[in-house]
């Protein structure tokens, strides 16, 4: 057999694994377009003593975002991550905290007022998505499997075939 | 053999170093020969003790150095009433230090105002003032124009509306079924016949809305009766200065608002603790059968058990009635709706 002959050959027998790889790197570098126009989103945050609510926010990069702030029983403040925001809330006033999301990730804001014993845990999430990396590997993890699943599916009969080759002298 | 003569001298050399290193530290921080006195204060939530210690004791004249620290959480000091002095927060593990002269003999109070706990507005301390000529003289009583005014008259502070007053007009309710515009009021007010007593501030301050919209009524017969309001909500928020009322509008944001809400709805966070509701400021009809030396002396005084606090001890007159101009402005303020 000839070079081009045998790889043909091969390609035959592992179409599967191809395609896989194909949509694999597809998965990795596929340009996705802004999914939604930036927005302003307004968002209620209440801090209380020891948690914010809501504790996770999600919004898109690019939004314009006006954090209504307010605390409900002593005096809280909100500090966030990687922007460097900070505000600090009496209770029963509503303070406007606002920002563009420029920078896409998982930031954490936290209470910047020593309000009580756990103070320290008085943690929030603001997600500024889509958040590419993350369902791109997730994306990846699930192609790489269903190809694996397939190549075993579509193969099996070739793999018998060796195998019976090489177990049955007799 | 030489090792260990070593470290025996180091141990001792720490048992004894170590006290005489705290004790100069002590000396040099606390400063025994100089004449200003250091009086550090740890401020605490009021559920675990607040101000220790609470009650000072200074002469007049004397220059002391007030120290806060505080235990657990974010407080903040200031001490009044008259000396504008606000240190801000001090949070835990840090101090925040004030030199003063207190140069007349008298009662002044160091409170906190950052909102701390369900108890906060309870987290205060008293400075005792000598006259170093007399020293056990009991403080001199203090002389309240508006409230002596107020007894005279025999105006209950407590009741929940001066209407009841004799010869107190009764207002129509639903003649307040709309906002009033304090703007409208100030363009119509120059072509009404405004009575005498109703241009003069003192009267203003000792009557309610629905007096003065009674005697502005009688004399302009034929304007309406929304313009009329406009015009009174005008004038009760016309006499306090926009620099006034942004001073009391930062002090009713920081010490008022988490049980009177910030619009003065009555509904703050805190309402829902207090022995009585709070008083909501924003409802206009009720603001209408109100007189300004009423919420002045309540403000002063503070509620018999209803948990509305007294702020005599914090603020001046002056201050006090700054604060009521804010409460004007929240009755009649324009809002969107
Ligand atoms: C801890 C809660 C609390 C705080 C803080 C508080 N209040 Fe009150 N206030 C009340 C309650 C409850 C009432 C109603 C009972 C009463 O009149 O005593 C009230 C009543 C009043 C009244 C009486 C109104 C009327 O019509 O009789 C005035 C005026 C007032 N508050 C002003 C203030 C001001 C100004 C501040 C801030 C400097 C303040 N309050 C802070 C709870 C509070
Ligand atoms: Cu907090
Ligand atoms: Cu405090």
């Amino acid at each position: 057999m000839s070079r081009v002959q045998k790889s043909f050959a091969w390609m035959r027998q592992h179409w599967v694994i191809l395609i896989g790889i194909i949509l694999a790197i597809g998965v990795m570098t596929f340009p996705i377009p802004q999914i939604t126009d930036p927005q302003t989103r307004t968002i209620t945050l209440d801090a209380r003593q020891f948690e914010f609510a809501p504790h996770r926010i999600h919004i898109n990069k690019g939004d314009r975002v006006i954090i209504q702030f307010t605390a409900s029983d002593v005096v809280h403040g909100f500090y966030l991550d990687g922007y460097g925001i900070q505000e600090r809330v009496e209770p029963g006033i509503t303070k406007q905290i606002e920002f563009v999301a420029e920078h896409t990730g998982k930031f954490r804001y936290r209470c910047s007022v020593s309000c009580g014993s756990l103070h320290p845990f008085m943690i929030g999430e603001l997600v500024v998505g889509p958040n590419e990396p993350f369902w791109r590997a997730i994306a990846f993890v699930i192609v790489s499997v269903i190809t694996l699943i397939a190549y075993q599916f579509f193969s099996k009969g070739t793999s018998y075939e060796h195998a019976t080759l090489g177990t049955s002298p007799a | 053999m030489k090792r260990e003569l070593l470290a025996i001298g180091i141990v001792i050399l720490i048992l004894i170093g170590l006290p005489v290193g705290v004790f100069i530290y002590n000396r040099q921080h606390t400063n025994p020969d100089s004449p200003e006195r250091l009086i550090t204060i740890q401020a605490a939530v009021p559920e675990a003790g607040g101000f220790q210690p609470s009650a000072i004791k200074v002469t007049a004249g004397e220059t002391v150095t007030l120290r806060f620290t505080s235990v657990d959480v974010t407080h903040g000091i200031a001490i009044g009433p008259g000396l504008g002095i606000d240190l801000g927060h001090v949070d835990p593990g840090h101090v925040q230090e004030v030199s003063l002269t207190f140069e007349k003999a008298g009662t002044y109070t160091f409170y906190c105002n950052t909102w701390c706990s369900p108890d906060h507005w309870r987290m205060r301390g008293t400075v005792d003032v000598i006259d170093p000529a007399n020293p056990d003289a009991a403080p001199s009583p203090y002389h309240d124009p508006i409230i002596e005014q107020l007894v005279e008259e025999g105006v209950n502070i407590d009741a929940n509306t001066t209407m009841d007053m004799p010869d107190h007009p009764q207002p129509d309710v639903l003649r307040f079924d709309q906002p009033a515009s304090i703007e409208q009021g100030h363009i119509l007010a120059a072509s009404l016949v405004i009575p005498t007593e109703l241009a003069d501030t003192e009267w203003r301050l000792t009557h309610t809305p629905i007096e003065g919209l009674a005697l502005l009524e009688n004399n302009n017969p034929s304007i309406s009766m929304s313009d009329l309001i406009n015009v009174i909500a005008y004038m009760w928020t016309s006499d306090t200065p926009p620099e006034d009322i942004q001073w009391a509008e930062e002090y009713y944001n920081k010490n008022c608002a988490a049980c009177h809400g910030q619009t003065g709805e009555g509904n703050g966070p805190a309402a829902d603790q207090t022995a009585q509701s709070p008083v909501a400021f924003a409802d206009f009809t009720y603001m209408f059968g109100m007189r300004s030396d009423v919420l002045y002396a309540k403000i002063r005084r503070g509620g018999m058990g209803t948990d509305m606090p007294n702020f005599g001890t914090l603020l001046t007159p002056e201050e006090t009635l700054r604060l009521v101009g804010y409460l004007w402005q929240l009755a009649f303020k324009d809002r969107p709706n």
